[in-house]
């Protein structure tokens, strides 16, 4: 493309496997007032 | 939906619900934006022909599922009302008195009191008796500060241990502290048995004195400072934060994070203070602007420090694009009363740590064995999928509907998000994105 170069494709997986609960709660890792959810690893992913 | 945004040089567009990112001209990046805010394309001061190159591009990436995808649907829970994770209150007591503590000087509106050992092995019972099928469980062990209860803190882990081997389980220990009472002996239990360890730490040395004062009233950094560094030096890279927090007092908090890396942390969480308007410290309305600016000579600050080789991590701009969690984790955020709940040190169980004390929003006892499942229905079910704002905000998959704690605390609603943490968020994750593309691009 000549204008728009995609830097990242589609990644939100909403698939039927997904959705385990096997990840990180996201307030127990550094922050403990506020609320990043999309550092977080999934655990599928880093097995 | 779509958010357009500049960073340093560049144009960027989310698409929300694929989580695609697109670096683009700036002719591209005023098309989408006037498609954005649903003004003409003839409005642009740029050739037919032009626009409609980038229309076609734009049309390309929709069919590719790329640009305005479509809302997507999670799939239903696999494991019902289950709590995995839980925060252990081991002290309602501290050997500092941090001027914007949220937890009153560690006593969280109530006693100073130590978690006795009997209430800490009860909240483990309780929490292998609610994980259900789930595997990986967290156990943060917080305060006021832990360390003072730290026969407790090691009888815990030795008891989470045998729990683990009985019921097929694996307890991931985190322990948050204020470092003062780290020696040789606890440095290294923590880093033989702990997860992860969050170390707090403000950053300069008089910002960190003026407002973590011991209880006799002196400043606290000498203290502190050379532990926190000998434990991470011992730790490798196993996981870990240095973690601070920001008032109204340290605005430019980018020269905080600078005096961390000075010190040699490379793994650096730094957080806004979370105070009521009338405080003192608190970060107000008019602060927000000055904040926003802040973020962004942050993202330039760690930008340039690792250019030059010298890389460091801040939490909020770290973003996992490829392997990051999955949609149902995105709607359902950080799991506070639902999957998440906080203990006292009398073993009364809260939504999260944030409400410790707050009577109101008690849900039982790990003693008695009582459980306000009702309550656990209402956090289940406040999600970005529910909350109006939330739902409609470009930035959902990346904060997932915020702090319900500062929710109510702001505005009296765990429903109703604390406006100033959806702008620090929206912000934050602006930069985490640039940062992405301006490393892939370099």
């Amino acid at each position: 493309m000549k204008h728009i170069k995609t830097i990242q494709q589609p990644c939100i997986n909403a698939s039927a496997h997904t959705g385990c609960g096997e990840c990180q709660a996201s307030c127990q890792s550094a922050c403990k007032t506020s609320c990043t959810v999309a550092n977080q690893k999934c655990q599928k992913e880093s097995k | 939906m779509i958010h357009a945004f500049r960073f340093q040089n560049y144009y960027l567009a989310l698409d929300v619900e694929s989580g695609a990112v697109h670096s683009m001209d700036e002719q591209a990046y005023e098309v989408v934006r006037a498609l954005e805010e649903g003004r003409p394309l003839e409005s642009l001061p740029y050739p037919k022909e032009e626009v409609g190159e980038i229309v076609a591009e734009l049309n390309s990436l929709h069919d590719a599922g790329a640009f305005e995808a479509e809302e997507l649907v999670p799939p239903e829970g696999t494991g019902g009302q289950v709590i995995k994770a839980m925060c252990m209150h081991m002290a309602h007591d501290c050997n500092l008195r941090c001027k914007y503590c949220f937890a009153d000087t560690g006593e969280f509106h109530g006693a100073r009191m130590l978690m006795p050992e009997k209430v800490a092995y009860a909240a483990l019972d309780f929490l292998i008796a609610h994980s259900g099928k789930r595997h990986n469980l967290e156990v943060d062990l917080f305060g006021g500060e832990p360390l003072m209860n730290w026969d407790v803190v090691k009888k815990t882990v030795a008891y989470g241990r045998e729990l683990e081997k009985k019921h097929d389980k694996r307890i991931n220990f985190t322990i948050t502290t204020n470092c003062v009472a780290l020696d040789d002996e606890k440095i290294d239990f923590i880093n033989r048995e702990m997860h992860n360890v969050v170390l707090s730490l403000d950053g300069r040395r008089e910002i960190h004195d003026a407002l973590r004062p011991t209880a006799n009233g002196k400043g606290s950094f000498d203290l502190i400072a050379p532990r926190a560094q000998e434990l991470v030096r011992r730790r490798g890279d196993k996981e870990h934060y240095v973690r601070g927090t920001f008032t109204n007092r340290n605005l430019d908090f980018t020269n905080d994070v600078k005096a961390l890396r000075e010190m040699g942390f490379e793994q650096i969480s730094l957080e806004p203070v979370v105070l009521p308007d009338e405080s003192p410290y608190a970060i107000r309305a008019e602060h927000v602007e000055t904040v926003l600016a802040e973020y962004d000579k942050l993202a330039s600050f760690l930008l340039s420090e690792r250019k030059a080789g010298r890389w460091f991590n801040f939490f909020h701009f770290m973003v996992d694009l490829a392997g990051g969690p999955c949609l149902k984790k995105r709607v359902s955020g950080c799991g506070a009363g639902a999957e998440y709940v906080a203990v006292s040190p009398d073993g009364d169980i809260f939504p999260c740590h944030q409400f410790v004390g707050e009577a109101e929003w008690k849900m039982g006892s790990v003693l008695s064995g009582e459980f306000n499942t009702g309550m656990q229905q209402d956090f289940l079910s406040c999600n970005i999928l529910t909350k109006p704002e939330c739902r409609a905000c470009w930035a959902k998959y990346f904060c997932s509907g915020g702090c319900a704690a500062n929710a109510w605390k702001y505005n009296g609603d765990i429903r109703k998000p604390y406006r100033a943490t959806c702008e620090f968020e929206k912000k934050r994750t602006e930069c985490a994105l640039g940062i992405f593309a301006a490393e892939r691009e370099s």
